[in-house]
């Protein structure tokens, strides 16, 4: 029985996923309802997450479901996050949808499918299910990115997802094989005593299963040399899905990949050096990138990858395990809060067909818009790690933690990198309140986009007055 | 015995005024362009919390009085703020003898002053914005008064700060109202640098053991006395900022841009005696540095001379209870600098009933004036507005020091301990000042009620104010009359249970002086008001006219030329080094630096848009670029 209050709620979700597609069969629901159906299915899932994470250290389950599942502290944050963003989206998607109409009752479906996978995948210990999750995420995925159809941007953005992703599932399958060719199973608790016991280059098959499987972890969390996809992909896709994408999507991956480097998996020291790279060279790829662009959506799926480049120093400086997953968790936290929050102000500010999307379009929103105007440049700034926002802190812990595990080097680069981006941050603020406005910035009707992002800026001042313990 | 000290409601005192400033400010600013709201609306919103505050405040100070005497405090976590290496610092609230005595009065006058302002307010375009101020000020003082440690009292320390500023230049459409705002925010900052330098000193001599008062005061003892001695004058410079004493004073008078009640807050139940709280608050500090407060004495009590001074002389009714404030408070850091804690705090709680008492009915008579503030544009009020005469007078008398009324008690104690320990010069000074303090005090009373008109349409036009002004005024002269009833000396017949009560927080030695030495003090006193109150009575009890200043007095009219003297001394020269820096580092040092590296973005990022090319073959290549580099890297390992 309490195997299934750890999974109560996943149930949740995934019940209301399917009711919602079963749902979506009759003629006469009307997309509204499903809206409704599905935030309420969120909300219900986040309390159920919540109260359990409110019963403490009692509600802590180690080897669940032979060993298949782990939760504690870490995944439940992970899955409020991700439950959380689900709602958002849906209320973000509700204003969106009033002025780009190409919705069908099935994207709440997927949506909630998808927050499934994620949550599975956050509690995964197991090579498999990690498999199985991440595959129930990505493809509701891929068809919530191609859900425009007529559009050619969205064609191609999931064409090119598709394609990639199908590549990066392969290498995890492949990985996942000579895993267990090496160690002689799929648990990431067995796999950390066999390199404890053995040694990590004791057996070939698992250094190269090992390394496929970083590579398809790093694909999905668009780290540098795999991010290219992610900004053609966040671009094609409709504003809520690509807001949905950059925030509960990266936490779900992120999750999984400490649990498997560092928290479970023991492989941590075997990776370091590379992941010091690939941490610097996300980074600053991720920020070059960003400076040239002229769209918004653009913009901020490179600064997803600047965002990755500080979550992977995380993992690289392990300090102790409790530690680590906090500041791990408490980033992506912060990360999901002013980027949900940009997306459900575009969500809203970018009107019809998605007219208003470079920088360009939004000159001079402060002077008609105030209040979107500074909601946007108060995420802009937590994005930007500017005090006292959430991510000031996520990135002060950031850099404590580095520092304190010996990585100074990737600490100072660390704050290089965001200086370097403050070029693209603040240039939309520059954008917004130093131009004359030459459009009228008129919005759908429905206010529930506009409710998110006032909400959320509240979030990211609340959220940086959370402790993370040292 | 181990007692449980641990509460949960403490939070909820500061939180209520802060929750109803959020509420109030929300629904200013999203109805005040479209729809505004009703004044009544705002005005139950704008006083719930004070009031719930307040009850808080009353249930903390009798469950506080049921405990034991020593160890009575309760204290509260809220949550950990922030834990980085040996800083710990918890969002948590203390309270104990001393922030519950501020507790109370601040609570209830700031409540008093709330009700005023609804009647003050009344009509003000800005009524909302104008109460969501009023509750963050009050919210951030409890915040300050409550406080569990210094980091802590600092976020209230700066909410004050923040808040004076906004309601100093309330009424923004006049340029001079948003200097004054300016001015106070920018000299307080000055001393707010003070107070951050001495909590940083404080926390890298002894911070390690613990960050709070409690802690703190443990450790104290292993303090070097240098360090000491460093750490509370860093601590006095931002009590000179928020408290204006010399040399930050100047902000307080011209902070009477503000509308009056702000004012009254200002000066009677928040911000100003911040930095006396603080001093008592640090008391274990400055036992230890004598040399620390004989310069806070000396301070205070010459700064009490150089206000008294300039209290004289001016016409504006409102900048001779701005120099009484400041002259009052130079009382209580003499008060604090000789050690005699509980007697600064003591006359910090008198004092705050008669001055916002005196504030609230120069307020009445302003209002009924129709915002005429030059006493010499007034006169013979006295039969027009009975209610604000008679708590006037009561005020007037309890700041002039008038023997059983509030504030003679507590000033009189102040200097009996100046006396007592060791500092004659100190007490000299402060019976001069008494003696001055009577003088204008009365010159104010008597230009404005007694006397004829001197602007008879005015006049004509003048009546009583309303009862929700009326009433806090009459709330107010019975706590200027009584308040110093609860600490009344054993040579008057009482037990100074105010002192008592404070002994668990201050750390403070009762010297045993002779009975001479206190009837000296008293005798001092007594003549003081009695010369002080005669002369203002003899020029000014008949009606006077304005006189063409001379000499002295048109130097002390123009306060001694500090702003001038300031401005030429600090402001033109910093002022004038920003713009030799303008001229000749920015365009020929850094512009080109920058402008160069912005250029260099725009380069490369366009180099990397490159990349961007858009064809998934292209994307696939570069992982498998990536992934043979990795490879390649992990033969060189593996070999």
């Amino acid at each position: 029985m309490t195997d299934l209050l750890l999974l109560l709620p996943v149930l949740i979700i995934t019940s209301g996923a399917i009711l919602l597609m079963l749902l979506a069969a009759f003629e006469n629901v009307r997309d509204e309802i499903a809206c409704f159906g599905a935030m309420v299915i969120f909300l219900f899932g986040f309390c159920m997450q919540l109260f359990g994470l409110g019963q403490g250290d009692a509600r802590i389950f180690s080897g669940v479901f032979n060993e298949m599942l782990v939760g504690n502290s870490f995944t439940a944050v992970a899955g409020l996050i991700i439950t959380a963003c689900g709602f958002f989206t849906c209320l973000s998607s509700h204003t969106y949808f009033k002025q780009n109409r190409f919705i069908t009752s099935e994207y709440y479906a997927l949506t909630a499918f998808a927050a499934s996978g994620m949550m599975l995948l956050t509690m995964a210990q197991e090579l498999i299910t990690a498999f199985i999750s991440l595959e129930i995420m990505s493809l509701a995925i891929y068809v919530l990115v191609g859900m425009h159809r007529r559009n050619i941007k969205a064609t191609e953005a999931v064409l090119k997802y598709l394609m990639l992703g199908a590549f990066a599932g392969g290498f995890f399958a492949m990985g996942s094989a000579l895993m267990y060719g090496g160690t002689g199973s799929t648990k990431f608790a067995e796999i950390a005593g066999f390199i404890s016991a053995n040694g990590f280059f004791a057996s070939s098959i698992l250094v190269v299963g090992a390394f496929f499987i970083l590579v398809a972890l790093l694909f999905k969390i668009a780290a540098f040399p795999f991010h290219a996809w992610v900004v053609d992909v966040y671009d094609g896709a409709a504003m809520p899905v690509t807001g949905f994408m950059a925030t509960a999507l990266k936490t779900a991956v992120f999750a999984v990949f400490a649990n498997f480097l560092i928290l479970d998996g023991g492989l941590q020291a075997s990776w370091v050096e590379y992941l010091f790279y690939i941490a610097v060279f996300t980074m600053f790829g991720g920020n070059l990138i960003a400076i040239g662009q002229n769209s918004l959506k653009r913009m901020l799926a490179a600064s997803g990858i600047v965002h990755s480049g500080y979550l992977l120093i995380a993992l690289v400086a392990f300090t102790s395990r409790d530690f680590t997953a906090n500041v791990i968790v408490f980033y992506l936290a912060a990360y999901a809060v002013a980027t949900m929050g940009m997306f459900a102000a575009l969500s809203y500010l970018s009107g019809e067909d998605e007219q208003r999307i470079t920088f360009d379009d939004f000159r001079g929103l402060a002077k008609v818009r105030p209040f979107s105007a500074a909601a946007i440049s108060i995420f802009l700034l937590s994005m930007a790690g500017i005090p006292p926002t959430v991510g000031f802190m996520g990135k002060f812990y950031i850099i404590v933690n580095a520092i304190n595990a010996g990585q100074v080097l990737l600490a100072v680069l660390a704050i290089v990198s965001s200086v370097i981006s403050m070029w693209y941050y603040l240039r939309l603020i520059i954008t917004m309140y130093f131009h004359e406005a030459r459009d009228d910035f008129a919005v759908a009707k429905s206010p529930l986009a506009q409710a998110t992002t006032f909400f959320l800026v509240f979030c990211v001042f609340a959220l940086s007055l959370l402790p993370v313990s040292v | 015995m181990e007692m449980e000290q641990t509460v949960t409601y403490l939070v909820l005192i500061p939180l209520m005024p802060l929750v109803g400033a959020l509420v109030i400010g929300l629904l200013h600013m999203f109805t005040c362009t479209t729809r505004p709201l009703s004044e009544r609306l705002y005005g139950i919103l704008g006083v719930t919390g004070p009031v719930i505050a307040t009850i808080l405040a009353v249930k903390t100070f009798f469950e506080l009085k049921g405990m034991p005497e020593e160890g009575r405090y309760f204290s509260q976590k809220v949550f950990t703020w922030f834990n980085v290496g040996e800083l710990d610092v918890a969002m948590g609230f203390l309270a104990d003898p001393l922030s519950v005595l501020m507790l109370l009065f601040v609570t209830f006058i700031g409540t008093l002053i709330h009700f005023y302002s609804i009647g003050y307010m009344a009509g003000d375009e800005n009524f909302g914005k104008f109460f969501a101020y009023l509750n963050l000020f009050l919210g951030s003082m409890l915040i300050l008064v409550l406080a569990d440690g210094p980091v802590v009292m600092f976020v209230g320390w700066e909410g004050v700060g923040l808040c004076s500023y906004l309601l100093i230049s309330f009424y923004s459409k006049e340029r001079d109202n948003v200097l004054a705002g300016n001015k106070a925010f920018i000299v307080n900052r000055i001393g707010d640098l003070g107070f951050i330098l001495g909590m940083s000193l404080l926390f890298w001599a002894i911070g390690s053991g613990g960050f709070d008062y409690l802690s703190l005061r443990e450790n104290a003892s292993a303090l070097a006395p240098g360090m000491g001695l460093a750490i509370c004058l860093l601590l006095f410079v931002g009590a000179t900022g928020k408290s204006a004493q010399i040399p930050l004073y100047v902000w307080l008078p011209d902070a009477m841009a503000g509308p009056t009640p702000v004012s009254a807050l200002i000066h009677a139940a928040t911000m100003v005696t911040a930095g006396v709280y603080m001093v008592a608050r640090f008391s274990f500090l400055y036992v230890q540095a004598p040399l620390a407060g004989a310069v806070v004495a000396w301070v205070g009590i010459l700064t009490a001379l150089l206000a008294a001074i300039f209290g004289m002389f001016q016409k504006d009714i409102k900048k001779v209870l701005a120099y009484s404030t400041v002259s009052q408070l130079g009382y209580m850091f003499a008060g604090v600098g000789v050690a005699a804690y509980s007697a600064g705090i003591f006359h910090v709680f008198t004092h705050a009933f008669f001055k916002a008492l005196l504030f609230l009915g120069a307020g009445s008579v302003i209002c009924a004036l129709h915002h005429q503030q030059d006493i010499w544009k007034m006169g013979g009020l006295k039969a027009k507005m009975p209610t604000t005469y008679w708590t006037m007078l009561i005020g007037c008398l309890a700041l002039a020091g008038c023997p059983l009324l509030s504030g003679f008690f507590s000033k009189d104690e102040i200097l009996y301990m100046a006396l007592a320990n060791g500092y004659p010069g100190v007490w000299l000074v402060g019976v001069l000042v008494a003696a001055m303090t009577a003088y204008y005090t009365f010159r104010m009373f008597f230009l404005v009620f007694h006397g004829s008109a001197r602007d008879e349409e005015a006049y004509a036009h003048a009546k009583e104010s309303p009862k929700v002004m009326t009433v806090p005024l009459v709330i107010l002269a019975i706590g200027a009359v009584f308040a110093g009833y609860l600490n009344l000396p054993a040579i008057f017949g009482g037990h100074q249970q105010v002192t008592h009560w404070l002994a668990g927080s201050l750390v403070e030695h009762h010297p045993h002086a002779s009975l001479g030495l206190e009837l000296l003090a008293i005798a001092a006193s007594i003549a003081a008001f009695a010369i002080g109150a005669f002369i203002a009575y003899r020029k000014f009890g008949q009606g006077a006219e304005e006189p063409e200043f001379q000499g002295f007095a048109k130097f002390a009219y123009n306060l001694f030329y500090v702003d001038q003297f300031y401005h030429a001394v600090i402001v033109r020269p910093y002022k004038a080094f920003g713009a030799a820096i303008q001229r000749t580092l920015e365009p020929y040092v850094t512009d080109g630096h920058v402008k160069l590296s912005s250029l260099l973005y725009q380069l490369i990022g366009q180099a990397f848009k490159v990349f961007q090319v858009g064809y998934v073959r292209i994307y696939a290549i570069y992982m498998v670029i990536g992934l043979s580099l990795m490879s390649l890297f992990l033969s060189q390992t593996l070999n």
